[in-house]
C-alpha cells in the first residue's frame, strides 16, 4: 500500500512539473498581454508575485492589434483562406476517395498510389518551384495563389478512402438499381454517413492552414494577404518593441485553434492515428 | 455495372483532386529538378543549361558544407531526442490516475500553438536580459545564459523549443497505440513472471511497431524541413549555427534570386531525407 501511494505521488508529481513546462509560456504571454507596456518587464528581475500576476489590467494590446496594427484583416484573411480551403478540400478529397472505392478501372492502383505518395510531401520541400508555378500563373499576392495548391490534399483522400471501405457495398447497389444517378448516391447517401471523418478531415485542414507559414510567406507580398502566422513574424521584426501587443498577437493566434481542436481532440488524433495504423 | 462505361462519371469524380495534386504537388518536384539543372546568366538574366554544375559548386562551397553540417547534427540529435520523450510521455499519460485527462489536454494544447507562435513566446522567454528563464536561473543563483543569441547555445535552444511544441503531439499518437495493446497480453506475459522491463519489449514495442514506424518517419521529415524557427528567430546565425539547409535554399531563391542553386539544396534535401526513411522502414521491419 505504501509503495502504490508513493509511485502514485511520484507520477502526479511528474505530471504537474511537465505541465507547468508547458504552460508556462503560454500562461506567462496571456498575463503579460493584459499589462501596460511599460510594465511588461518592469517585475521581471528579482521574482516576486508580480512577476506572475499584473498589478494593473488592460486591454490595450488587444484593442491597438486591431487599430492600428490592422489584424482584423489578417483575421479575415486566415478564416477566409481555411474556410474556403476545409470546404473545397472536403469535397475534392471526397469525390477522388469515393471514385477510388466504388468504381472500377484501369489504372486504378498506380493513380492511388501517386495520391499516397504525395502526402509524403510536405509543402516545405516544394514550395520554392511551386513559388515559379504559381508565379507562372500569376497568382502571386492573391487568395488563389494562397489557396489553390493547398485544395487536392493527398491525406484527405486516403481519411475518405478509409472510410468508404467499411461501408457496405450493398448500400451504393441498392441505391443504383433504383435508378439514382452516381451524383445523388454520393451526395445523399454516402456523405451524410461520413459525419466522423468529415470533422477529422475538416480539423486536419483547418489546422495545417491557420499553422502554414513557409507558403503563405512567399506567396504574398503585400499586407492586404498576410494571414496570422506571416503576420506573427513580421510583427518579431518590424515592432519588435511592443512586446505586449506580441503577447497579445500570440494568445489570439493559440486561442482559435484551441477552442477548435480540446472539445474535438478525439476526431483529430483517431483521423491521424488510422492514417498511420493502416496502410 | 461498375465498368468503363462510367468513364465520365469517374473523371468527373477524381479529376479535381488529381489535377491537383499532379499541378502542386508532383509537377514541383520534377520542375524543382529540371531547375536544379539551369543556371541564370549574371548580366543578360537569361536561362542557360549548366547540368550539374550547380551541384559542383555546391560541393566545393564550405557554406553549403557547414549548413549540411548543421542540418545533419540538428536532426541527429532533434529525432531520438523526440521520440524517446514521446514515448515516455505516452507512458506517462497511460497511466491509470485520476484526472489522467487533464494532463492529455495539458500535453495536446501544444498542437494549437503554431511553430511561428511557439518561436515568438520563447524568443521572450529566453532573452538574455529581460527573459523570464534568465529571471528564474537567476533567482536560483546561477548565471544567465546567452541562449539564442550564444553560437553555442542558439541550435540547442531551438532544439527545446521544437521539442516543446512537437512532443506532447507525438506522444498523443504513440498513446493511442499504447491504448490498442489488448490488456491480457500484459496479464499474459505476466502471469509468465516477465518484469516491466521485459514486458515493454517482449508486448508493448512488437504491438506499437506501427504507430511508431508512422511517428518516426513523421518526426524525421517535419524536423529535416524544419525552417520556421531559425528563419524567425536566428536567421541562420550566430556565425552560421543554425544555417540549416532549408533556409540555406530558401535564401538562395528568395535573397539571391538564385533558383537553380535553391532548388539544387532541395533536391539534396529530398534524397537526404528518402535515403533516411527509406533505412528507417528497413530497420523497424527487420528489428524483431
Amino acid at each position: 500500500m505504501n509503495r502504490f501511494v508513493r509511485s502514485h505521488w511520484l507520477l502526479y508529481s511528474t505530471h504537474a512539473f511537465l505541465a507547468l513546462i508547458v504552460l508556462l509560456p503560454l500562461s506567462f504571454a496571456l498575463v503579460s498581454s493584459f499589462r501596460p507596456l511599460d510594465e511588461i518587464f518592469k517585475y521581471m528581475s528579482p521574482i516576486t508575485w508580480k512577476t506572475f500576476l499584473p498589478t494593473r489590467v488592460t486591454w490595450d494590446a488587444y484593442v491597438s492589434l486591431f487599430t492600428e496594427r490592422g489584424f482584423g484583416r489578417i483575421f479575415f484573411n486566415t478564416f477566409f483562406v481555411s474556410f474556403v480551403n476545409v470546404i473545397a478540400g472536403l469535397a475534392v478529397g471526397s469525390m477522388a476517395a469515393f471514385a477510388f472505392v466504388f468504381f472500377e478501372f484501369r489504372g486504378k492502383t498506380a493513380l492511388f498510389v501517386l495520391v499516397l505518395l504525395t502526402f509524403m510531401i510536405p509543402f516545405e520541400v516544394i514550395a520554392i518551384p511551386l513559388y515559379s508555378l504559381v508565379n507562372s500563373l500569376g497568382w502571386i499576392d492573391t487568395y488563389a495563389g494562397i489557396i489553390v495548391p493547398g485544395i487536392a490534399n493527398g491525406l484527405v483522400v486516403f481519411l475518405f478512402r478509409q472510410f468508404f471501405l467499411e461501408l457496405p457495398k450493398s448500400l451504393v447497389e441498392s441505391a443504383r438499381m433504383d435508378g439514382a444517378s452516381w451524383v445523388r448516391v454520393f451526395a445523399n447517401i454516402v456523405m451524410p454517413l461520413c459525419k466522423p471523418v468529415t470533422v477529422s478531415a475538416s480539423l486536419l485542414i483547418f489546422i495545417q492552414q491557420w499553422e502554414s507559414f513557409m507558403w503563405p510567406l512567399i506567396a504574398t507580398r503585400s499586407k492586404e494577404y498576410k494571414v496570422i502566422q506571416v503576420a506573427l513574424s513580421d510583427f518579431v521584426t518590424e515592432y519588435a518593441t511592443y512586446w505586449n501587443e506580441m503577447f497579445a498577437a500570440a494568445i489570439l493566434s493559440v486561442i482559435i485553434p484551441v477552442l477548435v481542436l480540446l472539445p474535438l481532440q478525439r476526431y483529430y488524433v483517431q483521423g491521424i492515428a488510422n492514417t498511420g495504423a493502416k496502410e | 455495372m461498375r465498368t468503363e462505361k462510367n468513364i465520365g462519371v469517374i473523371v468527373l469524380f477524381l479529376l479535381p483532386a488529381l489535377a491537383g495534386l499532379f499541378l502542386f504537388k508532383l509537377y514541383p518536384i520534377l520542375s524543382g529538378f529540371a531547375q536544379s539543372l539551369y543556371t541564370v546568366r549574371f548580366l543578360s538574366g537569361e536561362k542557360v543549361f549548366a547540368g550539374l554544375q550547380n551541384y559542383v559548386s555546391l560541393f566545393t562551397d564550405p557554406v553549403f558544407w557547414g549548413s549540411l553540417n548543421v542540418t545533419l547534427w540538428f536532426n541527429v540529435i532533434i529525432t531520438p531526442l523526440q521520440i524517446v520523450l514521446a514515448f515516455a510521455l505516452a507512458l506517462l499519460l497511460n497511466a491509470k490516475i485520476k484526472r489522467i485527462a487533464w494532463f492529455r489536454s495539458i500535453h495536446f494544447v501544444p498542437v494549437a500553438v503554431s511553430v511561428p507562435t511557439a518561436c515568438m513566446l520563447w524568443n521572450i522567454m529566453l532573452s538574455p536580459e529581460q527573459g523570464l528563464v534568465n529571471s528564474i536561473l537567476i533567482g536560483l543563483g546561477l548565471s544567465p545564459q546567452p541562449f539564442l543569441s550564444g553560437s553555442t547555445q542558439a541550435l540547442g535552444s531551438i532544439i527545446a523549443i521544437a521539442s516543446w511544441k512537437g512532443v506532447g503531439y507525438w506522444a498523443l499518437f504513440l498513446l493511442a497505440g499504447l491504448q490498442e495493446v489488448p490488456v491480457s497480453l500484459y496479464e499474459a506475459s505476466s502471469l509468465d513472471g516477465a518484469g516491466r522491463w521485459k514486458q515493454f519489449v517482449h508486448v508493448t514495442y512488437p504491438m506499437m511497431k506501427r504507430t511508431l514506424t508512422f511517428v518516426v518517419v513523421s518526426v524525421t521529415i517535419a524536423n529535416l524541413l524544419l525552417f520556421a524557427p531559425m528563419y524567425i528567430l536566428t536567421k541562420g546565425g550566430p556565425e552560421h549555427s543554425t544555417n540549416v539547409l532549408m533556409l540555406e535554399s530558401y535564401n538562395n531563391a528568395f535573397q539571391y534570386s538564385d533558383i537553380g542553386r535553391s532548388s539544387a539544396i532541395v533536391m539534396i534535401i529530398l534524397l537526404i531525407t528518402l535515403v533516411i526513411v527509406a533505412l528507417q522502414f528497413r530497420w523497424l521491419k527487420t528489428s524483431h
